[in-house]
């Protein structure tokens, strides 16, 4: 019998990180004409936001009854309103926030949407029926009525807010994790997989939802810009965070009413609320773009 | 074709049943009750149970439930609780306004979008990318801009300033020309974003069909540029189109909200705001469906439109 050695199959190369993280940082994230744009605009946001509270401002919620209605200035660089407050150092705590609601929910609508998509896309059947009806009945209602008629119920505040606008999202990610996994499930690793006895765990946490991560991510991206927006303009109408407490959509509101005397009041801290979004519209088409190879050019 | 529509229908028919039925019990859900919660501080002891016996909170949830559903089959709205004014007839009364700017909106921004589509479309497969960027630019941060601030911008420049528009009023309906003065902000700052969506899609569908074959078999029987345009691309990327109009109704429907609010319009969206703020849960949850029935009614035909257009549709 000829001597057959069996080597050890070479150790396959690993990239120097896994996943999703690593296919970005491999791409040159920074590099991304686009995700650049996101990060000219987004980057002050950020670090005036952060460093608000050290900044030679007056407090967000501190009155100056001599300087009230005030034009835009080197002092006050958004002027100020009725009450003498400064409306730049509100736009910041508003600005605080707004990521903070943009974040959680896209944080809690990529979780959920991807643990109940993936289980609905999986095992299909009654669990599938199950969570699909209720998607149905939910994706029923325009988003922000949804959130309108959330909040009516469960109140005004920061944690009614995000509940309400992920409650909104959920059914979105849902659906569309379902439709990857659905389009995964037929594929020939996943049959590979099978015949070497894999668990339903190890399929759905090993082969699945890493596959269906990149999509997902920039789903939850748009997703927090949304938010944003719809966090603004429920505090807008009254139903989302309440006044004092300054919310990008209720320094809007506030300056209704002066439009007339005081327009800066209303408009800037709406500017800033445009920036954010078309930041993160920004981020969102650049990380699809490195992560989605059809799309890179 | 029959058969399609029929099945579409039952969907309907079950996603509202959902619907009335996610309205109902999530009403159930505020602590306390519907009734305590609406009185706030101001009723207590025997007040209270005469106001929860009157918004029929005493029965069991299950009568409760039918008896919700039998009083919408028979359009049975009820009264508002704290005005005790027929539902419907608030409803008679706001739904047309609301309607007319929804319509209004789609009216005035099919017409914008689909010609600044097709030319960014156009500027695109001939290369000129200059004028395709800004169009898809300016699109895409007027689409990002939130309305409220829109509209605030627009009643700060044409009403105020300028005087172009009445910021206020009556709407009277003998008065047209009046009317449409009131509508034409509120129409004008939703039909912005509306633009900005439509013509990103109009420019990406017939961008695709530029590229066909029938397309260059168009051009080549000497036709000119503009009857390829518009009689070859831009009916076959009709489709895409009509659905995303369907498909906007929604978002369309919230902006309705925010400027009736703005712009002081007794429409369904201001009757829903003093709804939530009197906490008058009757006619908040009347209302909430009426949205929802709008959007999955429209959605049903939008759908039956598609198949109607595309017969090769397969669901």
């Amino acid at each position: 019998m000829a001597d057959i050695t069996l080597s050890p199959p070479a150790p396959a190369r690993r990239p120097p990180f896994g996943g999703i993280l690593g296919t970005l940082a491999r791409s040159r994230f920074l590099a991304h004409p686009k995700v650049r744009l996101a990060l000219v605009i987004l980057v002050p946001i950020l670090l005036l936001t952060a460093l608000a509270p050290v900044l030679p401002i007056q407090k967000p919620l501190e009155t100056n009854l001599r300087a009230m209605m005030q034009f835009p200035s080197p002092e006050h660089l958004f002027g100020t309103d009725k009450m003498g407050r400064d409306i730049f150092s509100r736009t910041l705590a508003g600005v605080q926030v707004s990521l903070v609601v943009g974040f959680s929910v896209a944080a809690i609508a990529l979780v959920s949407g991807m643990v109940l998509g993936t289980l609905a896309g999986f095992y299909g059947g009654l669990v599938d029926r199950a969570i699909m009806t209720v998607v149905d009945i939910f994706l029923a209602f325009p988003s922000l009525l949804l959130a309108i008629g959330l909040v009516s119920v469960m109140g005004t505040g920061l944690v009614p807010v995000i509940l309400a606008i992920s409650l909104a999202d959920v059914p979105r990610f849902i659906r569309l994790q379902r439709s990857q996994v659905l389009s995964l499930r037929s594929r020939a690793f996943i049959d590979a997989a099978r015949t070497i006895d894999a668990s339903q765990y190890w399929l759905m946490s090993r082969h699945i939802v890493p596959n269906t991560l990149a999509p997902m991510l920039v789903a939850a991206s748009i997703a927090a810009a949304n938010a944003i927006l719809i966090e603004a303009s429920l505090s807008f109408l009254g139903l989302g965070i309440m006044p004092p407490e300054p919310s990008l959509g209720n320094i809007v509101r506030d300056g209704q009413t002066y439009l007339e005397q005081a327009w800066w009041i209303s408009t800037l801290p709406g500017v800033v609320i445009l920036l954010i979004a078309i930041g993160l519209h920004f981020l969102s088409d650049g990380v699809r773009e490195l992560l989605d190879p059809r799309s890179r050019q | 074709m029959a058969e399609y529509a029929a099945k579409k229908f039952a969907q309907m028919l079950v996603t509202i049943l959902g619907v009335v039925t996610l309205v109902f019990f999530t009403l159930r859900l505020i602590p306390g009750d519907a009734a305590s919660a609406m009185a706030g501080d101001t009723l207590s002891g025997e007040a209270l149970e005469r106001l929860r016996e009157q918004m029929g909170l005493g029965e069991p949830l299950v009568n409760q439930y039918f008896g919700f559903l039998r009083d919408l089959l028979a359009i049975d709205l009820g009264e508002t609780i704290t005005t005790r004014i027929p539902i419907a007839e608030l409803l008679l009364r706001a739904l047309p306004i609301t309607l007319s700017i929804a319509l209004g909106t789609i009216v005035l921004s099919v017409a914008f979008s689909i010609p600044l589509g097709t030319l960014a479309a156009y500027m695109a497969h001939k290369g000129r990318r200059w004028l395709d960027n800004a169009l898809t630019g300016t699109a895409m941060v007027i689409d990002l801009m939130p309305s409220f601030w829109t509209a605030l911008v627009l009643l700060l420049i044409f009403s105020l300033a300028l005087g172009w528009f009445p910021a206020s009023g009556q709407l009277n309906w003998n008065d047209p020309w009046g009317v449409a003065m009131r509508l034409a902000l509120p129409v004008i700052v939703l039909s912005l974003s509306q633009v900005a969506t439509l013509a990103r899609i109009t420019r990406t569908a017939v961008l695709e069909v530029l590229n066909e074959d029938y397309v260059r078999t168009a051009r080549s029987l000497g036709w000119s540029e503009l009857r390829v345009l518009f009689r070859h691309a831009l009916k076959n990327a009709a489709l895409p189109i009509a659905t995303v109009v369907g498909l906007s109704f929604g978002n369309l429907l919230g902006g309705t909200v925010i400027v009736e609010f703005i712009f002081t319009i007794p429409g369904v969206g201001n009757l829903l705001i003093t709804g939530i703020n009197s906490r008058d849960y009757q006619l908040v949850q009347t209302l909430i469906v009426l949205y929802a029935l709008l959007f999955v009614v429209i959605n049903f035909t939008t759908d039956l439109i598609y198949k109607a257009l595309d017969p090769r549709v397969q669901f």
